[in-house]
């Protein structure tokens, strides 16, 4: 009566099963959401295969329009910014998990990318030139410093940043909103320094000597770090595209963990925290437990895009990890709609394009009609502070909203807090009728909501639920 | 009223078995700082009882009830809930066992104040409920394995069944903070019951009700019992809710117990009827 799910094969077959069950119903999931919305549908599928090809299009027909039309050219994203939407898109996700699922405000996060970083910097780079580790890598063998390959070091970094998550996580568990945001914004602000700082380390303790090391180089960083390379192709800063669909591949990886992470139990007990964390308790949620897993696995995200950065760059220096990123993640996801994973992308891409493209492109056309117009590029943040403000107050829940912020940004009081009130005579009426106003105006957003995301899911993790919420919906 | 079988007899706390008893309260005090909101309190709830306590407001009540779900430390005393310690002492420090480890070895509780996850759907606060009982880790999760999946399935369908106990089946995809007052009720009731409890804990469950829907409220919770072989503490300060449904009520009053004993006893006690009306009106 409840669901018309068939009942899950286990084994082996199971993981086939559903790998095939989600390919056969990706079709069908389009088809569903095309007939509801069609609209929309189309739109999103135009603006999706749009993103695919555009490093493509970008490379045959706008660049070279730019370089030929010195009349009026247009702010096209170059393959180094696309790359930097995607590292950026990967941050917003994690720091979704922690700031959005579970709410718990994260001013630090710049330090799990730093993290992941500096995982790459030392583990794929002539650094440590006193030793020589070579190992599954196309460097050559007895090439001073350790090269891993990419592939290992992405895990590594995940490690890494997740352990570092679970640290930071630890001593601020009895900690809530300001409070909880005052030590993260400690912990962002030390880790850089401290990378910064370990330029020259003497240290002797035990089997340990050290004089004047080089651990991180200092302010002048670690370079030259490997590209990623796949069968021998480079995907670095130099080879373009390619580097732009290494991306592209990494942040489809994190959308499937994100969706995958916030559609289970885990979920549930994030979201529990953040609107009851007592309740939650009480219902047999661990919070301790929940929580460190939220800053964990966020940071695990910030791991990934820190490796790729560094290894697409080649190099990094302290100076990458300032405050003013963490604070600009956090815009990312505020702006594209926070709690909701394609809207923190948006957000993401959003962001990196006005910060990286368009300003600059406007400094350049003011430029030339006079050259003492101030350069708009120096006022990046005074313009992400004037857009931040102009949202909060005409759409404070975000580009693509989650159901649940909308909801408490765009309605009433709940009707929870009228029916606490004491005289509940008339206060149950009138909670009765809020109820079925809310819901009411509410179908709308949800479908709405429900339209927007279906068509992406079904391509990017191919769930066999056909409707979005189908198997826990009504029959 | 009679118990249930196997529960019969003098229900007071010290005249029973200890298998008789789900948990046993003995001396259990609470201070905080120079106000002792709970002193030296014994109380048994029997198996498979409907027990009230009861009280003027600020007795001490929903101190003593948040001591049994492990929100707070007692300052002295034991508690023993199904064989199990909730209060451990080692030395001078008292321990109590966290209220998710309590929710796990089968006490599930409601709020005085309605405490639902608002913008999750009345669904999935059920499912939240049930999270004691899934195993599935992060990594399942993050792979979709078939044994979390299948969970997943069992998880919707066991908490279809506890909207469908509740008559809350249709109201599955509306969000907690949308239902009505009563369905709010009822839903926290279904959230309770998803931790499989073998001990409810109802903390003034008819708050803000009229007497229909008290009625209503009262009979589906003799109803929860008798399904569901459950034992159930009530938490009242209205004394006509408790008398219709209880097997024994006891009255704290400035956190100590006052009178214990059937409804009838108990309203005719003059020390209950002096906590509740005034030395006045008992004297007459």
């Amino acid at each position: 009566m409840t669901t018309q799910t068939k009942p899950v094969e286990r084994g082996f077959g199971g993981w086939v099963g559903f790998l095939v069950d989600s390919l056969v119903a990706i079709p069908g999931a389009y088809a569903h959401a095309f007939r509801r919305r069609p609209v929309r549908t189309v739109v999103l599928t135009v603006l999706v295969i749009f993103g695919l090809i555009y490093p493509v299009l970008n490379k045959e027909f706008f660049q070279p329009y730019n370089r030929l039309s010195n009349a009026f050219p247009l702010p096209f994203p170059e393959d180094a910014v696309v790359t930097f939407m995607m590292i950026f898109a990967i941050m917003a996700i994690g720091l979704n998990i922690v700031a959005g699922f579970a709410g718990l405000l994260d001013l630090g996060y710049v330090a799990f990318y730093a993290f992941g970083a500096y995982t790459a910097a030392f583990l794929a780079s002539p650094h440590f030139g006193s030793v020589s580790i070579v190992l599954f890598s196309e460097t050559i063998p007895g090439f001073p410093g350790i090269h891993l390959p990419f592939w290992m070091l992405v895990p590594i970094a995940m490690a890494v940043a997740a352990a570092f998550g679970a640290l930071l996580g630890a001593p601020t568990l009895r900690l809530r909103g300001d409070y909880l945001a005052i030590v993260t914004l400690g912990f962002g602000e030390i880790v850089p320094v401290i990378f910064k700082n370990l330029a020259s380390v003497t240290f002797d303790l035990g089997p340990i000597h050290l004089v004047n090391a080089n651990l991180t180089g200092g302010n002048l960083g670690i370079n030259p770090i490997d590209p990623p390379i796949f069968f021998g192709i480079r995907f670095g800063s130099s080879s373009g595209i390619a580097a732009v669909y290494l991306g592209m591949i990494l942040l489809a990886g994190a959308i499937i963990i994100a969706r995958n992470l916030e559609r289970s139990r885990m979920g549930r007990a994030w979201m529990a925290i953040r609107e009851d964390e007592i309740a939650a308790e009480m219902m047999g949620v661990n919070p301790v437990r929940t929580k460190l897993l939220a800053f964990a696995l966020g940071a695990s995200f910030a791991g990934v895009a820190g490796v790729f950065q560094a290894s697409y760059q080649g190099l990094t220096t302290s100076d990458f990890f300032t405050f003013a990123t963490s604070i600009l993640v956090l815009i990312m996801i505020i702006l594209g709609g926070i709690g909701n994973i394609w809207g923190v992308i948006v957000g993401a891409i959003t962001l990196v394009f006005v910060d990286k493209t368009f300003l600059p492109y406007l400094g350049q056309r003011m430029a030339a009609i006079n050259s003492d117009l101030p350069n708009p590029s120096q006022f990046n943040f005074l313009i992400f502070g004037v857009l931040l403000v102009i949202m909060m107050r005409f759409r404070p829940e975000g580009f693509i909203p989650s159901r649940q912020r909308a909801a408490e940004l765009r309605h009433a009081p709940p009707g929870q807090a009228i029916g606490s009130a004491a005289t509940m005579g008339d206060a149950a009426v009138a909670a009765e009728n809020l109820a079925d106003t809310i819901a009411a105006s509410q179908e709308e957003e949800v479908l709405a909501e429900a339209a927007a995301v279906e068509e992406e899911t079904a391509a990017a993790d191919g769930t066999s639920e056909t409707p979005p919420r189908g198997p826990e919906g009504q029959p | 009223m009679t118990g249930p079988a196997g529960v019969a007899g003098d229900l007071r706390t010290g005249r029973l078995a200890d298998d008789q008893v789900l948990v046993r309260a003995r001396q259990v005090t609470k201070r905080f700082g120079g106000l002792i909101a709970v002193n030296s309190v014994d109380f048994d709830i029997p198996r498979g009882s409907i027990v009230s306590l009861i009280g003027p407001n600020g007795a001490g009540k929903t101190t003593f009830f948040n001591m049994i779900t492990g929100a707070y430390t007692p300052t002295a005393g034991e508690i023993v809930f199904d064989g199990h310690p909730l209060v451990t002492q080692s030395g001078k420090k008292i321990r109590s066992k966290k209220p998710f480890e309590v929710t796990a070895l089968g006490i599930g509780r409601t709020f005085q104040n309605i405490r639902l996850f608002g913008t999750m759907s009345a669904l999935d606060n059920v499912r939240v409920g049930l999270h004691v009982h899934l195993k599935s880790h992060w990594w399942d999760a993050v792979l979709r394995s078939p044994s979390m999946r299948a969970e997943e399935q069992q998880s919707i369908v066991r908490g279809m069944e506890l909207l469908d106990l509740v008559g809350l089946t249709d109201r599955a995809d509306v969000w907690a903070r949308n239902l009505p007052y009563g369905d709010q009720r009822r839903l926290e009731i279904a959230r309770a019951l998803a931790t499989n409890p073998k001990l409810l804990l109802l903390d003034e469950p008819t708050a803000g009700m009229n007497s229909s829907e008290t009625a209503e409220m009262t009979s589906f919770i003799r109803s929860l019992r008798s399904s569901l072989g459950l034992t159930v503490l009530l938490i009242e300060h209205d004394m006509r809710v408790v008398m219709g449904i209880s097997e024994r009520v006891t009255v704290l009053d400035y956190g100590e117990v006052i009178a214990e004993g059937t409804p009838e006893e108990v309203r005719a006690s003059p020390r209950v009827v002096e906590a509740y009306l005034g030395r006045g009106a008992a004297d007459t």
